[in-house]
């Protein structure tokens, strides 16, 4: 266990070196956070939804402060597995999936923490209508923080099965963009999914991309009640178990078949 | 039963090409990188594994290191076969890859390796009296806390190396670990091969290019070509089959000196020196230097082998490799 311990810390110590990256990653999600905020304003003017629009700018805002956490892929791990570093994490006493998990685990939490700080901070500072509203109630943003972790284990499954298939086809590009464009959507990046028409949100909270932060974000929101929080972390708990089972069978299943190629 | 027991090794690969150019088509090919290898190594020893470039070297590594499941044969290493009992496999070994690194690029060197003293689960003391020894046998002690990334080639290879053997592997594998090295670079590396060979009886397995690791790390020495074994013993015993030649250069204090010698050795005149290449098989050595002493006072007389990669060149060519 200390092994995965230490590989966690080390991938966040490295993670808190990159500390431009984290001012240009803030400076554009505030950029976007204000023209979607923007956006549906000028949205409420022509026609008013049932979600308040306090809600929605809330909402906006912890999707744009998190989203490092959706779309993040570790560049070394990817650059491991195509130029066949990846030997050297096979030559160790260590279950690689475990191995990469905590990597991409570290990189997820650390580097979504750093630029949410500055974020909240700054969307906390904007006026009603504009930015981000405090949490409903003390239990909500307790439950909230409980299904924020959830979901970060859940996000990290999902990028680790990602990886499994880099390790076939070598190349992350394609996959990648495939799976991007389905995050984006289902996790409520582009569109919050509060707005969807309910027949279809009613498929979607069980889509395993709702529990990244759109479960957490409408406890905090209040649009979920407390009493509603149990059943949702039932539901990301499952996912977990899902995302991970398929991420350890997809990892031994590669290692049986795996070739490090080139001398 | 020996340390590494190898027999009958193969491995096949398929590699895709291209039927044509810009063709969209490609056609499956099954390139045989391991047709039947056998050896055996006694723990403690040094052995040189050569071969030109595709000739099958780094897949015996990866397999016997664990990483890649040959199609048929034995192996074991200390009794454990590696594909089978990769964890139990991997502890006892350490690996270098020289064209690949283990170490984490944008963090301090001895961050690294704290991540593997606890990957292996190295007692803390235990793992400060060895790294002790190996930054001073090294010499890595001003680099511990630069990134990796900060280092120059040589300096990586050394902390490569410290990364490698931090938890007393009883083997260690070195894929072309001099490559790209300066002169000084390659030979601090080869007298710590040694040391740890020696004091910590160490197996060691080497893969390169540069004959002169072999001619002074390994004892014994395995030539592969086409994926099959060509040799196996002594690096002076291949070289005598091909080391027929020696270029003798002389200089006379007389400038018009002209010894008498037969048609078929060449001699080339550059500047006042006389270089002439004969084979001791054709002409006798002590006939050789009986004439040139005749046509003139000698100042100064060198004799040279052949240069060692000329003739591991000529072994290919004759080994058709």
């Amino acid at each position: 266990m200390r092994a995965y311990l230490s590989t966690f810390r080390l991938r966040r110590r490295l993670e808190l070196q990159y500390r431009g990256a984290v001012v240009g990653g803030v400076v554009c999600q505030i950029f976007f956070g204000l023209i979607l905020v923007a956006i549906y304003r000028a949205m409420y003017l022509g026609k008013p939804q049932a979600m308040p629009l306090s809600q929605i700018t809330s909402y906006v805002w912890l999707q744009q402060a998190f989203f490092r956490m959706l779309l993040a892929s570790d560049p070394e791990l990817l650059d491991k597995i195509r130029t066949g570093s990846i030997a050297y994490d096979l030559c160790r006493p260590l279950n690689l999936y475990g191995f990469y998990y905590m990597r991409i685990l570290a990189q997820k939490m650390t580097g979504s923490l750093m630029r949410a700080v500055p974020m909240l901070i700054f969307a906390f500072l904007l006026p009603e209508g504009w930015g981000l509203a405090l949490p409903a109630s003390p239990a909500g943003l307790a439950w909230s923080l409980a299904a924020l972790g959830l979901g970060l284990l859940c996000v990290s499954a999902l990028e680790n099965i990602t990886m499994g298939f880099t390790m076939r086809t070598l190349d992350s590009r394609g996959m990648q963009a495939m799976l991007n464009l389905l995050m984006m959507t289902f996790a409520g990046n582009i569109l919050p999914l509060t707005l969807f028409p309910d027949s279809w949100q009613r498929v979607m909270a069980w889509l395993p991309y709702a529990q990244l932060l759109d479960a957490p974000i409408r406890l905090y929101t209040g649009e979920k009640p407390p009493s509603a929080a149990p059943g949702i972390l039932l539901i990301q708990a499952g996912w977990i178990v899902i995302l991970t089972g398929i991420g350890i069978l997809f990892w031994q299943k590669n290692q049986k078949r795996i070739v490090i190629q080139g001398g | 039963m020996s340390y590494i027991h190898v027999a009958e090794l193969r491995k096949q690969f398929v590699v895709r090409q291209k039927r044509g150019k810009g063709s969209l088509l490609r056609e499956k090919k099954t390139v045989e990188a391991l047709q039947g290898i056998s050896f055996d190594v006694e723990a403690g020893e040094l052995l040189g594994y050569i071969g030109p470039n595709g000739a099958g070297k780094s897949t015996t590594v990866k397999i016997l290191s664990g990483i890649l499941t040959p199609d048929g044969g034995e192996v074991t290493v200390g009794g454990r076969v590696p594909w089978k009992e990769r964890k139990a496999h991997v502890r006892e070994i350490g690996v270098v890859f020289g064209q690949r690194t283990q170490l984490w690029w944008d963090v301090p060197i001895l961050d690294s390796y704290e991540l593997l003293r606890d990957i292996y689960r190295i007692p803390e003391e235990d793992f400060r009296k060895r790294l002790d020894t190996m930054t001073e046998a090294l010499a890595l002690g001003p680099m511990l806390r630069t990134p990796l990334r900060q280092l120059s080639l040589g300096q990586r290879m050394r902390a490569e190396l410290c990364g490698s053997l931090l938890h007393r592997p009883g083997l260690l594998f070195l894929d072309e670990p001099t490559i790209g090295l300066d002169a000084v670079s390659k030979l601090a590396l080869r007298d710590f091969l040694k040391w740890e060979n020696r004091e910590q009886g160490t197996t060691i397995l080497l893969t390169t290019h540069d004959m002169e690791d072999i001619a002074s790390l390994c004892p014994r020495v395995m030539v592969l070509g086409h994926g099959k074994k060509l040799f196996d013993g002594a690096l002076g015993t291949l070289l005598s089959r091909y080391d027929t030649e020696r270029t003798v250069t002389v200089r006379y204090e007389e400038a018009d000196a002209e010894p008498e010698l037969p048609d078929f050795l060449t001699i080339l005149r550059e500047g006042e020196n006389m270089n002439l290449v004969y084979s001791p098989q054709d002409f006798p050595t002590a006939e050789l230097m009986a004439r040139l002493q005749k046509a003139g006072t000698i100042r100064e007389l060198t004799v040279q082998p052949q240069n060692i990669d000329h003739l591991v060149a000529a072994m290919y060519r004759e080994m058709d490799l």
